[in-house]
């Protein structure tokens, strides 16, 4: 790729003529190198995972075998596909509201420029550091039934019965987990929002401000309507990562109680390290394709515009 | 204060031994130390430094398993496994505390005696599988050895090399003494052999065994129970006795979807008297004995901590070393860190021999697969050389060296008391020292040595046994105790669990 | 809008509460690292600060202290773990190199593919960017794979290298976003300006535009650094012997046990390069990323 930057830097000189598309004023030179890494290292899996979905691994002759579309119909066939998708979407759902109205007001909350604001900013993007396998563990430690902080307190408030662990019943386990990405990504949102404050003009608050306004009448009137494009391209990058989680999950409960908290990244993720290769590409290569007609109905409702 | 040579080891030693055993303080050790002439500097460096003890030193404190390699073996080391220096050789294992030993031993004196280099990749236990099936499938050569769950002999048996085979054919790699007897029968039968053949030679033998509070058993007068039924009395009467100090009869490793889950509940399903596979290959966990088995699991869970349900062997063992329960049934590795100082039960814990099955055992010719029922379930593991390594003799040298009498006596007190393979570890003179209470125990192994010989339950071994034993088995039983769907009936689950494993068994053409 | 003294008073208690909250499990864990064992769980309640500290998870990961040492001091449970399995400075070392080294290719990619976005007009931008941006859709799980496969014919397979590879793949599609939105920021004219003065495109590009954005690149850089240091599926497939922090933490659940000492030790160690990144760019990485959504 340095090759072709060469190449179209070449053109920029005098001495012989490049073709048109070669040269730098033309969009091919600059998106050649990023298309060129992602064709290799993204398409070729992508069929690769497609030719696998069509296999199947015979433990007996331990070839991978031909079998058009079984995965596929089992996939359909298969009550926990469904019920991870519900899993899935609810699990997106929840997290999403949560962590787009914390961001949201986080953000605002934090959007000051008095002494001491900065360094709160930073310390608020600090989860975003911790890596998400760690995360889980940690959250475990802390959701532990019975030596975990955070039951012990709970137990001690009374809010919940040890009886009922957090991660042990159905009623609680997924927001068990969830409370880690909310720690996780909150901050993820919170910059965004934070970023989108910064760029609102200044005049209509102003405005604002003589006509005698109140703050939620400000905050609906005005800062939500011109946050839009911001929060619709946040709820699709957040939105499209929480489809696929899959660490906390499958590092907290495994997808327990029972398969309370299977998600359809942690179901997939189950077949595949217990090494079913082919019908983890299948589910996965499902996930992808609910995750790309979701987003691109998305992208043409919201008429979001990068 | 001049010492003389002997008196001067006695004193290191015994000093080592009691600052071990905490009964002097670091400072007092230090000084003590000091006077026989071991600077800090030095004592930092060579014993706390890189874990190797004084060089000429040996068989003190904890480094007391440290002895050096016999001279024969030392021999061979040098002269066999020094035609092969510069040799790089692959090893991938899961973190268990042998293989973590294995692996510093492995630095210190195997590789400086061959010249061998060993790169040891330590995978996250719950992605081995998942990786080694990578190697395998693609036929990767990425390692030379293999270091397998029992579980999975009979997904890789293609894919290894027959050791005695191996052993056999190529005599002038075989290490003096290697003594293959030393194996028990019942261990390689239940961890190594696939349909005849031997997959690897057997590493790590984590079995069931009862372990109890003394103290509590003793306070409401229970003596230790030795059947099922008096064990559940026990349990429940501990249950009930001691519900206002929040301690439990017993304590599980019940996770849903979890592999922790499939070795708890066929503990209990072989100790009655069922099995997991029928000898027509049926799925049989759903007759009499198997639905017994799993009631009387689900009478378990509830005489457990409520959140026995997420914890897999690590939320189980940390209940026990919290004084949270009284009685469990499982892995013998515990029983050392139960005994270590930061245990709230140091010294109040027994090992027992696990309560005789009800009504009784079924014989390993009524099960299907290769399936052995005994309650002792057993979770060992074992080294296999690569059927596709470029590097077999070098390999094969490590493998003979990792495995050999000496390696695994020292491997088990290194270790903080993993069980021992071989027959000669039990009766090691090293190993015998630490059965007393205290870090890194082997007070235990008596019980352990018995339950091999005598109650050891294997798993079926199939090519689609991983699969049922992570996913189908745990989950359904997961929904079954957390209640998620069977409405408690043991029956109701068993047979959909049925339905399914049998089909999975036809649709991979296994019967 | 101005506030009287008792409301910004109000304001600044929440906000230095959310934020304390936030901060709590970061807390709780760094303080679990230096905890002894026997205080990390209590069946009692939690442990705050009556323990005798000890910095001895944080000599074994990071200054390859034996954990011999650890039995005698301790009395641990698990006895002598060999000393090379616990140091983790090799792996600091690896993972350092692996985020720098993904970070520079992620940004060189992306900063001339994001200004040729920013600045040409081209048919099909739209869906050209939703194609950069499925990249993402991809469950990490169906790639690993065939990804696999291919390092492993390419001699990539347990490389620095080729773990640089693909953390740049997983990084690029939000990378090129972000940078993107850098480059709208400044107006367009400006090019047109040094243009008009004599300057080709690719001076125009590094001389003018460039140095505008160094802020938002900084800040991209930054995130991209944080997702390389924390990716765990493709660091652990993809390599044998090098490991990154997440893949070393997770062996430190072992088959008897997990050595919560050492992960809380690590994992604390592990966020502090990240957070002094951070905080060199915080200003920037405020401004840059409404990831251009706002531009028409």
């Amino acid at each position: 790729m340095t090759a072709l930057a060469a190449d179209a830097h070449a053109s920029g000189g005098k001495l012989w003529r490049m073709p048109r598309w070669l040269s730098a004023e033309h969009p091919f030179p600059w998106l050649a190198p990023i298309t060129a890494m992602l064709l290799v290292f993204g398409v070729y899996p992508l069929l690769y995972a497609i030719w696998l979905s069509l296999h199947q691994r015979n433990r007996v002759k331990r070839v991978d075998e031909f079998v058009w579309f079984k995965n596929w119909v089992q996939a359909f066939n298969d009550q926990r596909v469904w019920d991870s998708l519900a899993v899935t979407f609810t699990y997106t759902g929840i997290a999403l509201v949560i962590q787009l109205s914390l961001g949201l007001a986080i953000a605002m909350l934090l959007d000051q420029d008095r002494r001491g604001y900065g360094l709160l900013r930073a310390l608020m993007t600090l989860p975003l550091v911790v890596p998400p396998a760690v995360t889980g563990m940690m959250f475990l430690l802390m959701e532990d039934g019975s030596f975990g902080w955070l039951s012990q307190n709970l137990y001690m408030l009374g809010i919940i019965s040890p009886q009922n662990p957090i991660l042990a019943s159905h009623s609680t386990a997924l927001m068990g987990v969830m409370l880690a990405d909310i720690w996780q990504w909150t901050p993820f949102m919170v910059l965004i929002m934070m970023a989108g404050l910064r760029s609102l003009p200044k005049e209509p608050y102003e405005a604002a401000a003589i006509d005698g306004a109140n703050a939620f009448q400000v905050f609906r009137r005005l800062t939500l309507p011109m946050m839009s494009k911001v929060i619709a391209v946040a709820v699709l990058i957040r939105g499209v990562d929480l489809f696929r989680i899959f660490d906390y999950v499958y590092v907290m409960t495994s997808g327990g109680p029972g398969t309370a908290t299977e998600t359809i990244s942690a179901y997939a993720g189950r077949i595949f390290v217990t090494g079913n290769f082919p019908y983890a590409a299948t589910l996965s290569l499902l996930t992808m394709i609910i995750v790309i007609v979701v987003a691109n109905v998305f992208v043409r409702v919201f008429r979001v515009r990068f | 204060m001049s010492f003389r040579e002997h008196d001067k080891k006695t004193f290191v030693i015994d000093a080592c031994n009691d600052f071990t055993a905490r009964r002097i303080t670091k400072r007092d050790f230090m000084k003590k130390m000091a006077l026989a002439g071991l600077g800090f500097s030095a004592f930092n460096a060579s014993m706390l430094g890189m874990g190797r003890p004084f060089s000429g030193q040996r068989g003190l404190g904890v480094g007391a398993a440290q002895a050096q390699t016999p001279p024969d073996i030392e021999k061979w080391l040098k002269e066999v496994g020094g035609k092969y220096a510069g040799t790089k050789i692959r090893y991938s294992t899961e973190a268990t505390p042998p293989s973590i030993v294995a692996n510093q031993l492995a630095q210190e004196e195997f590789t400086k005696l061959t010249g061998i280099e060993v790169e040891v990749e330590i995978v996250p236990l719950e992605q081995v599988l998942a990786k080694a099936t990578q190697d395998v499938q693609g036929q990767l050569g990425t390692y030379d050895l293999y270091y397998l769950d029992q579980s999975w002999m009979a997904t890789f048996a293609p894919d290894t090399v027959d050791p005695t085979e191996y052993y056999k054919s190529n005599a002038e790699l075989a290490m003096p003494d290697f003594d293959w007897d030393d194996f028990s029968k019942p261990l390689v039968d239940g961890i190594a052999m696939y349909d005849g053949k031997m997959v690897g030679i057997p590493f790590d033998i984590p079995i069931a065994i009862l372990m109890y509070r003394q103290d509590l058993l003793d306070k409401h007068g229970i003596k230790v129970p030795t059947t099922m039924p008096e064990y559940m009395a026990a349990v429940k009467a501990i249950t009930e006795a001691e519900k206002a100090n929040g301690i439990y009869g017993n304590t599980c490793q019940a996770k849903s979807g979890h592999y922790s889950l499939e070795c708890d509940w066929t503990i209990y399903l072989w100790g009655h008297g069922g099995s997991i596979f029928n000898k027509d290959k049926m799925f049989s966990g759903n007759d009499d004995r198997g639905i017994a088995g799993l009631e009387y699991y689900q009478e378990l869970i509830k005489n457990s901590p409520p959140a026995a349900t997420t914890w897999t062997w690590d939320g189980q063992f940390q209940s026990m070393q919290q004084g949270q329960a009284a009685m469990c049934i499982s892995w013998g590795e515990f029983f050392p860190g139960m005994d270590a100082n930061e245990s709230k039960v140091q010294g109040l814990m027994q090992a027992a021999r696990p309560p005789v099955e009800d009504p009784g055992r079924r014989a390993a010719a009524d099960a299907g697969f290769g399936e052995i029922p005994a309650i002792g379930h057993q979770g060992g593991s074992v080294i296999a050389l690569s059927e596709y390594s470029k590097n077999k003799e070098a390999a094969w040298i490590f493998m003979q060296w990792a495995c050999s009498k000496d390696v695994m006596a020292r491997v088990s007190t290194l270790g903080g008391g993993a069980s021992p393979m071989r027959l000669s570890s039990f009766e090691d003179p090293r190993v015998k020292e630490k059965a007393v209470v205290g870090p890194g125990t082997t007070r235990h192994f008596d019980v352990v040595n018995w339950t091999i010989n005598n109650a050891m339950g294997s798993e079926p071994d199939m090519p689609i046994w991983a699969e049922l034993a992570n996913n189908e088995i745990p989950v359904e039983l997961g929904k079954l105790l957390t209640g998620q769907a069977y409405d408690g009936s043991a029956k109701a689950c068993m047979d959909a669990l049925a339905q399914m494993v049998d089909t999975k068994v036809a649709d991979a053409g296994l019967r | 809008m101005e506030q009287s003294f008792a409301a910004r008073t109000l304001r600044d208690l929440a906000a230095v509460l959310i934020v304390a909250i936030f901060m709590f499990p970061i807390f709780w864990w760094s303080l679990s690292s230096i905890k002894p064992y026997s205080a990390i769980f209590n069946k009692d309640g939690p442990v705050y600060f009556d323990f005798e500290p000890t910095a001895l998870n944080y000599k074994v990961t990071l200054l390859g202290r034996s954990r011999v040492e650890s039995a005698l001091e301790s009395g641990g449970t698990y006895g002598a773990g060999g000393a090379s399995s616990y140091d983790s400075r090799q792996t600091i070392l690896d993972s350092t190199l692996v985020a720098v080294g993904s970070t520079g290719l992620t940004i060189l990619l992306a900063t001339l593919a994001a200004y040729a976005l920013s600045r040409m007009a081209m048919r099909g931008k739209q869906h050209f960017i939703f194609w950069i941006l499925s990249q993402r859709f991809m469950p990490p799980l169906a790639i690993v794979i065939p990804i696999m496969f291919m390092f492993r014919d390419m001699s990539l397979l347990d490389s620095r290298l080729g773990l640089i590879i693909a953390h740049t793949l997983i990084n690029l599609p939000l990378a090129v976003l972000l940078l993107k939105s850098f480059f709208d920021d400044v107006p367009k004219d400006v090019d047109e300006a040094a243009m008009i003065d004599g300057a080709t495109r690719i001076q125009t590009f590094r001389r003018v535009v460039l140095p505008m954005v160094r802020g938002g690149v900084a800040a991209t850089a930054v995130l991209c650094f944080i997702f390389s240091w924390t990716e765990f599926l493709l660091s652990l497939y993809l390599t044998t012997s090098i490991r990154t922090l997440p893949v070393k933490i997770s062996t430190f659940v072992t088959s008897t046990g997990t050595e919560w000492g050492f992960i809380t030790a690590l994992g604390t160690s592990a966020i502090v390069p990240s957070f002094i990144f951070i905080l060199l760019v915080q200003r920037h990485l405020v401004r840059g990323l409404t990831l251009g959504s706002l531009k028409e």
